[in-house]
């Protein structure tokens, strides 16, 4: 499954009703999105332990 | 007997003495400020500009003062950005959705001002729903710097800022929910105060993002702007400014990766103040927040979601009446999933124990309200020597924080850069706006000098 692929799923999935140039338009945003939310998660991610 | 020419740009405090002396009468006052909005037009200031019933407003504003009746902005013309309710009056929160919508009830703080006298003086551009800091409005028209009409006024009370430099109202209402009432007023000239989250109630207002929503003054003057906030809180905060002791205040000045870069000129004048301020016997001191860099991303992740919740109906049933900008915005945002935005909050919760933490090193954090003076109209890109970076970005990144935190802020102009306004911000403990609107009225007569 392409970037494009899982993008349009996703916007499926939230009911979203996108033209192919929608997507193209919102494609940019999305991957600033998960790149910074990337680093987010790596930020919070919990300490490693040993329980 | 006309007013004298100065008035339509002279502060409310001294419009609203001049009502109170009735050296000018309402009418009168409406009338100046009426003759400068059409020349003007050009600015996209207003919406819906005042008419006939802010006439009636101010006929009934100058019956009272006749009868010596009270009202701390008793028949002072005062524009309202059009996101807050008018009973009556079409409120369409720069939208093409609302353009017809004429609500049937005031918004609380309009019917504070009403309480206290305001005229209300027509309804002011602003970003499409608020969800923007440009006021390039596609259905309202793109509104222009009054400093320079090339320029771009900021947002997303873009209207309201413009309205108070330009001399067409006493001062002006507006709402911030990353920065969109210190962005214009830092961008145009002017002041603006985003109050404590909470302080200031929201009914009423077409919300944006329920956490970080918050409602203030634009005006020409700290003084206004305090006069403004206690009218709409119905608290003393400005009369307490009046008795701080500024003398040996503690100053922040923040040094960290979320305030570089910043335009050269605009850091040297954060320098500059500092130590006009350190002559003026406040003690300035350097402050770290490292937890700061993480607002851009937060900030993101809440403002996404909590929009998208809020539009969640019409952004799937009508995404062709959004503007482009705002249409991918809130699709983004229905996109985001529950995880990240507890991420976020979780992220949000270090931020504000970092900022909770520096009040206990000083008692006013000083930076700039934008790294950049007003962009070019359209200009989507800022290039500094360490890369490029989206102009809506960079004009949020020091406002923001404050949102996230709902701490008061305040932005005061203090000089220029290349003869364009520089926005200084003063970012205080929560409810401590006196603090923040003494050092305010400081900085604002050091500039003066």
């Amino acid at each position: 499954m392409t970037e494009r692929d899982r993008l349009a799923a996703a916007t499926r999935a939230a009911g979203l009703r996108l033209t192919a140039a929608d997507l193209e338009a919102l494609r940019p945003a999305w991957k600033r999105y998960l790149a910074l939310v990337e680093e987010l998660r790596a930020a919070l991610a919990p300490e490693p332990s040993n329980d | 007997m006309a007013p004298p020419p100065t008035l339509a740009t002279a502060p409310l405090a001294q419009v609203a003495a001049a009502l109170r002396r009735r050296t000018v009468s309402p009418l009168e006052l409406l009338e100046a400020y009426q003759r400068r909005i059409g020349p003007a037009a050009e600015l996209r200031a207003f919406i819906t500009p005042p008419g006939e019933r802010a006439r009636r407003e101010a006929q009934r504003a100058q019956q009272q003062l006749a009868r010596r009746q009270a009202g701390a902005l008793l028949g002072v013309p005062i524009a309202v950005k059009d996101l807050f309710a008018t009973r009556g009056l079409r409120t369409t929160a720069g939208s093409r959705i609302l353009r017809d919508w004429v609500p049937s009830k005031d918004a609380g703080l309009v019917t504070r001002l009403r309480v206290a006298g305001a005229v209300i003086f027509g309804k002011t551009n602003l970003h499409e729903f608020a969800y923007g800091v440009t006021t390039a409005n596609p259905w309202w028209g793109v509104a222009r710097n009054p400093r320079d009409v090339r320029r771009s006024p900021g947002g997303s009370s873009g209207g309201s800022a413009i309205a108070v430099v330009a001399g067409l109202c006493a001062a002006a209402l507006g709402s911030d929910t990353g920065g969109s009432i210190r962005i214009p007023a830092s961008l145009c000239g002017c002041v603006g105060l985003k109050p404590t989250y909470g302080l200031l109630p929201l009914d009423g207002v077409v919300p944006l993002g329920w956490s970080l929503d918050h409602a203030g003054p634009l005006a020409r003057t700290v003084e206004d702007a305090g006069i403004l906030l206690d009218a709409l809180s119905g608290g003393r905060a400005w009369k307490q400014a009046q008795r701080v002791t500024t003398r040996g205040l503690r100053v922040g000045i923040l040094h960290d990766s979320v305030v570089k870069p910043v335009q050269p000129g605009v850091s040297r004048l954060v320098q500059e103040a500092a130590a006009a301020l350190g002559r003026n016997g406040l003690r300035i001191r350097d402050v770290r927040v490292p937890e700061m860099a993480w607002t851009v991303v937060t900030q993101l992740v809440t403002l996404r979601a909590e929009a998208s919740a809020a539009h969640a109906r019409w952004i799937r049933a009508r995404p062709r009446a959004y503007g482009p900008d705002v249409r991918i915005r809130l699709q983004l945002g229905a996109l985001i999933a529950g995880a990240d935005y507890v991420l976020a909050q979780r992220m949000r919760a270090k931020i504000k124990d970092a900022v909770r933490g520096i009040f206990d090193e000083i008692d006013v954090l000083l930076l700039p309200t934008t790294p950049i003076t007003a962009p070019i109209v359209g200009e989507r890109t800022v290039h500094w020597r360490s890369g490029a970076e989206p102009v809506d970005s960079a004009l949020v990144r020091l406002t923001a924080p404050f949102n996230l935190t709902g701490v008061p802020a305040l932005s005061v102009p203090y000089g220029e850069v290349s003869g364009l306004p520089v926005g200084l911000q003063l970012v205080g403990r929560w409810n401590d706006e006196a603090r923040v609107l003494a050092v305010g009225r400081l900085i604002e007569a050091l500039a003066s000098r």
